[in-house]
C-alpha cells in the first residue's frame, strides 16, 4: 500500500491497524461477519466454524514457523492436548463450580497446560533445527496421541473411541447450537488474529523474527534463544490449545484420530499456502485448505449424483489435491495467497500506471 | 535369560528391516541433502507393487497357470511323498509359489525405480539449490499425493502375500534355552543385511558410489571434476526405492498390505536421526538397538508400547547429541 500512510504522530503510526484502507478493511470484516452470523445458512456456518477453528491453531504455527523460523510437524498434538484437557476439566468441575463458569475456566487452564506442555516439545529446539526439529516434534506428537489412545488412561480421555464433550455455557449464555458457538469461535479467531498482529509490534515478536532471520546474529545481538525460543513454542502452543478447546466444545465428541498427523500436515500447509510471516497468511492458507476439499465434494456428487461406488474415490481424491496444493504453492509461489494479494492490490493501487 | 535371547534375536531381525529401510533416506541425503519424509510411502507402493505382481496378476484369467501356482511332475511327487507339517512340506510349498514370488519383486523393484525416477524428475530436480524447508515440505506434500493414490488404485485392506523364502519353522538351543525362529523371517533378515552391507560397499569402492560421496561433499565442485550431479541425483533416488521396493515386499509378508505401512517411514526417520543421518554405521548401530529395544518393550509392556520406542528413543538422543550417534556436524557461518 502506497497512499494512505500519512502520519502526523508516533502514536497513529504505532497502532495495530494504521492506516485508512486496514481499518476499512477490518471494521468491514466485523460487519460481514455479523451479517454472516445472522444471515448464513446452517451448512455455511459449519464450514465456517472448521475455518475458524483451524484459523486460530494456524495463526499459532505462523508465529512458530513463519516468524521463529522453527519447523513443526506436530502441532496436531497441541490441537488434541487443548481438546481433552478443557473436556477433561470441564468435566471434572462439573457439580463443583457453577455451570455458569466451568468454560470461563476450563478454558484458560487448559490453554496454560498446553503452553507449559509447549515449552516441554520445544527444549530440542535449543539443540536442535530445522530438519531435526521437524523430526523431534513430530516424534512428540505420535507420542501425545498415543498416550491419548492408550489403555492406561483411557478413563480420562475415553481411549481409541473418544470422548463426548460437554456444552459451554459463558457466564448464563449456554452455546448449545452452532449458530452461537460461531459467534464464539468467531470472536476468538478475530481476537487471536490482532493479538498476533500486535506480537509483533513487541520487544518479543522483533526477537522471533531476529531468530527466524539468524539465530546466532540474535543471539549475539542479546537475544536470549533460550528464552525466546521457548516462548515462540509456548505461544504457538497455547494458540493450538485455544483451537483445541473451541474443537471440543464445537464437536460433540472427539476422537484421537482426528488430531493425528493429517491435522498436523494439514496446520502446516495452510501456513505454506496462505503465505509465512504474514498476518493474514493463516487466514487465506486456511480458507483454502478447507474450501477445496468441500468443492471437491459437492462437485463429485454433483458429477455422480451421490453415486455410492465413486464417493469411495473422493477422500483420496481430497488428499492427492491437498499434496498437489501443497507441493503448487512451494514450487511455484512460495511467498503464499498473501503474496498473489499483494501483487493485486499493488497493481489496483498504482493503475493505470505500471503494474509490479 | 531364555526368554531374553528370543526377544533380542526378534528384535535383531526387525531391526535388519529398519537397516534396509533407512538405507534409502540415508543414501538419498548423502547425494541430494534432501530428508524424504516420504519414503514410508513409497515403501508402501513397493508392498502394493509386490502384492500386484504376485498375487493380482498370476491370478488374473490371460496369465498362465504355472504363474499362479507351479506344479512340475517330479514335484507333485515330492509333495505326494513329504510328511504333512514337515519342514520339507512348507520349502516344496514355497517351490510352487517361486514363479510368482520371483515375477512380485522383479515386478516391484522396476516400478518403484520408475516411480522414483517420477518423482525425482518432476518433484525433485524444479528444487536444486531452494532451501532445506522447501525441499522437506514437498516430500510432506508427497505423502498425501501418494496415500491418496494408493487408496484409489488398490482397495484391498491387508491382504495376504506369498512369503519370499520357505517359512519353515527354526528351532535350536543356544546353552540350554530353546530359539523358536520362522524361517522366512531368517532369510528376510539375510536379503536385508545383505543388501545393507552391498550398498555401503558400493558407495565406497564403485566409481558412481565415489561420485555420490563426492556430490555429498560439495555440489559445485562436483560438478567442476565432471560428475553430472543431476544424474547422482536420479541414481540416488532409484537406489531408495528400490531397497524400499525389496523392503515393502518383506514388511508386506510380515503384516499384510495395508495403508498403514507407510506410518512405518516415520519410525525409520526417527531412527535415521538417532543414528546420524550421513553416517551407514550409525544408522545400522541405531536399527539394531531401536529393534532390540522394541522387542525389549514388546516382552516388558506389552505391543502397543513398542511402537513409540523410536521416537522416545531419538527424544531422548537429540537432547544429547544433537546430530544423532554417529552424524557429522554441520559447520555453520554467520
Amino acid at each position: 500500500m502506497i497512499n494512505g500512510n500519512l502520519k502526523s504522530s508516533y502514536g497513529s503510526d504505532e497502532r495495530i491497524v494504521n492506516n485508512g484502507y486496514k481499518q476499512a478493511f477490518v471494521y468491514g470484516s466485523f460487519l460481514c461477519l455479523a451479517a454472516f452470523a445472522l444471515f448464513a445458512n446452517d451448512y455455511m456456518i459449519l464450514i465456517a466454524c472448521q475455518v475458524g477453528i483451524l484459523l486460530v491453531a494456524v495463526v499459532g504455527i505462523n508465529i512458530l514457523t513463519g516468524y521463529t523460523g522453527l519447523i513443526s510437524l506436530g502441532h496436531g498434538a497441541f490441537v488434541a492436548i487443548g481438546a481433552y484437557a478443557v473436556t477433561i476439566l470441564h468435566n471434572a468441575m462439573d457439580g463443583i463450580v457453577p455451570d455458569a463458569l466451568t468454560a470461563l475456566i476450563a478454558i484458560p487452564v487448559a490453554v496454560t497446560i498446553t503452553a507449559l506442555i509447549g515449552i516441554i516439545v520445544g527444549l530440542p529446539s535449543l539443540r536442535v533445527k530445522g530438519l531435526y526439529l521437524a523430526v523431534a516434534t513430530l516424534a512428540a506428537s505420535f507420542i501425545v496421541i498415543f498416550i491419548v489412545e492408550n489403555e492406561t488412561f483411557a478413563g480420562y480421555t475415553g481411549g481409541v473411541v473418544g470422548i463426548n464433550t460437554p456444552v459451554p455455557n459463558l457466564l448464563g449464555w449456554e452455546l448449545d447450537t452452532k449458530r452461537e458457538m460461531f459467534i464464539f469461535i468467531s470472536v476468538s479467531a478475530v481476537l487471536a488474529l490482532l493479538a498476533g498482529q500486535n506480537l509483533f509490534r513487541t520487544r518479543v515478536g522483533r526477537a522471533f523474527i531476529a531468530i527466524r532471520d539468524r539465530d546466532y546474529s540474535a543471539e549475539i545481538l542479546g537475544i536470549s534463544l533460550l528464552r525466546y525460543k521457548l516462548m515462540s513454542f509456548a505461544l504457538s502452543a497455547a494458540y493450538c490449545g485455544m483451537a483445541g478447546a473451541l474443537f471440543a466444545y464445537f464437536y460433540a465428541r472427539i476422537l484421537p484420530e482426528q488430531f493425528e498427523l493429517e491435522l498436523s500436515l494439514e496446520l502446516i500447509a495452510a501456513v505454506i499456502v496462505g503465505g509465512m510471516g504474514r498476518t493474514l497468511g493463516p487466514l487465506f492458507g486456511v480458507i483454502l485448505i478447507v474450501l477445496v476439499p468441500e468443492l471437491i465434494k459437492v462437485t463429485a456428487s454433483v458429477v455422480t449424483n451421490g453415486d455410492t461406488a465413486s464417493t469411495r474415490i473422493i477422500a483420496p481424491l481430497q488428499e492427492i489435491i491437498f499434496g498437489l496444493l501443497l507441493i503448487f504453492f512451494l514450487l511455484k509461489e512460495p511467498l503464499g495467497i498473501n503474496h498473489i494479494v499483494d501483487r493485486l492490490i499493488r497493481a489496483a493501487n498504482r493503475w493505470p500506471f505500471a503494474r509490479g | 535369560m531364555g526368554q531374553f535371547l528370543q526377544f533380542a534375536i526378534n528384535g535383531l531381525m526387525s531391526g535388519a528391516i529398519y537397516a534396509l529401510i533407512a538405507v534409502g533416506i540415508v543414501s538419498v541425503y548423502k547425494a541430494t541433502k534432501v530428508v524424504n519424509f516420504a519414503h514410508g510411502y513409497l515403501i508402501m507402493f513397493g508392498a502394493y507393487f509386490y502384492f500386484t505382481f504376485a498375487v493380482i496378476v498370476p491370478q488374473a484369467a490371460w496369465a498362465p497357470a504355472w504363474l499362479a501356482s507351479w506344479q512340475p511332475d517330479w514335484l507333485v511327487a515330492a509333495k505326494a511323498d513329504a510328511p504333512m507339517f514337515s519342514p520339507l512340506g512348507a520349502v516344496l510349498d514355497w517351490v510352487s509359489n517361486l514363479p510368482r514370488i520371483i515375477l512380485g519383486i522383479s515386478g516391484a523393484v522396476i516400478a518403484n525405480a520408475l516411480l522414483g525416477r517420477l518423482v525425482e524428475r518432476t518433484l525433485m530436480r524444479p528444487l536444486m539449490g531452494q532451501s532445506i524447508f522447501a525441499m522437506i515440505m514437498v516430500t510432506v506434500g508427497l505423502i498425501s499425493i501418494l496415500s491418496g493414490a494408493s487408496s484409489i488404485i488398490w482397495t484391498a485392506d491387508a491382504a495376504f502375500v506369498p512369503h519370499i523364502a520357505p517359512n519353515t519353522p527354526v528351532r535350536f538351543s543356544i546353552g540350554d534355552t530353546m530359539i523358536f525362529l520362522f524361517g522366512a523371517d531368517l532369510v528376510n533378515m539375510v536379503i536385508a543385511l545383505l543388501l545393507f552391507g552391498g550398498i555401503v560397499l558400493w558407495v565406497r569402492y564403485t566409481k558412481s558410489g565415489i561420485a555420490i560421496r563426492a556430490t555429498a561433499e560439495d555440489q559445485s565442485t562436483a560438478y567442476s571434476m565432471g560428475i553430472s550431479v543431476p544424474k547422482v541425483f536420479s541414481r540416488a533416488w532409484v537406489l531408495a526405492c528400490t531397497t524400499g521396493a525389496i523392503a515393502g515386499a518383506i514388511l508386506a509378508t510380515r503384516n499384510g498390505v495395508s495403508p498403514t505401512l507407510g506410518l512405518f517411514g516415520f519410525s525409520v526417520l526417527a531412527i535415521v536421526l538417532l543414528g546420524g543421518l550421513d553416517s551407514y554405521v550409525g544408522v545400522f548401530i541405531a536399527a539394531m538397538s531401536v529393534g532390540v529395544l522394541e522387542a525389549m518393550t514388546q516382552w516388558k509392556l506389552g505391543g502397543e508400547w513398542a511402537e513409540i520406542v523410536p521416537y522416545v528413543a531419538v527424544l531422548l538422543v537429540l537432547l544429547v547429541r544433537p546430530h544423532g550417534l554417529m552424524g557429522s556436524k554441520e559447520v555453520e557461518r554467520i
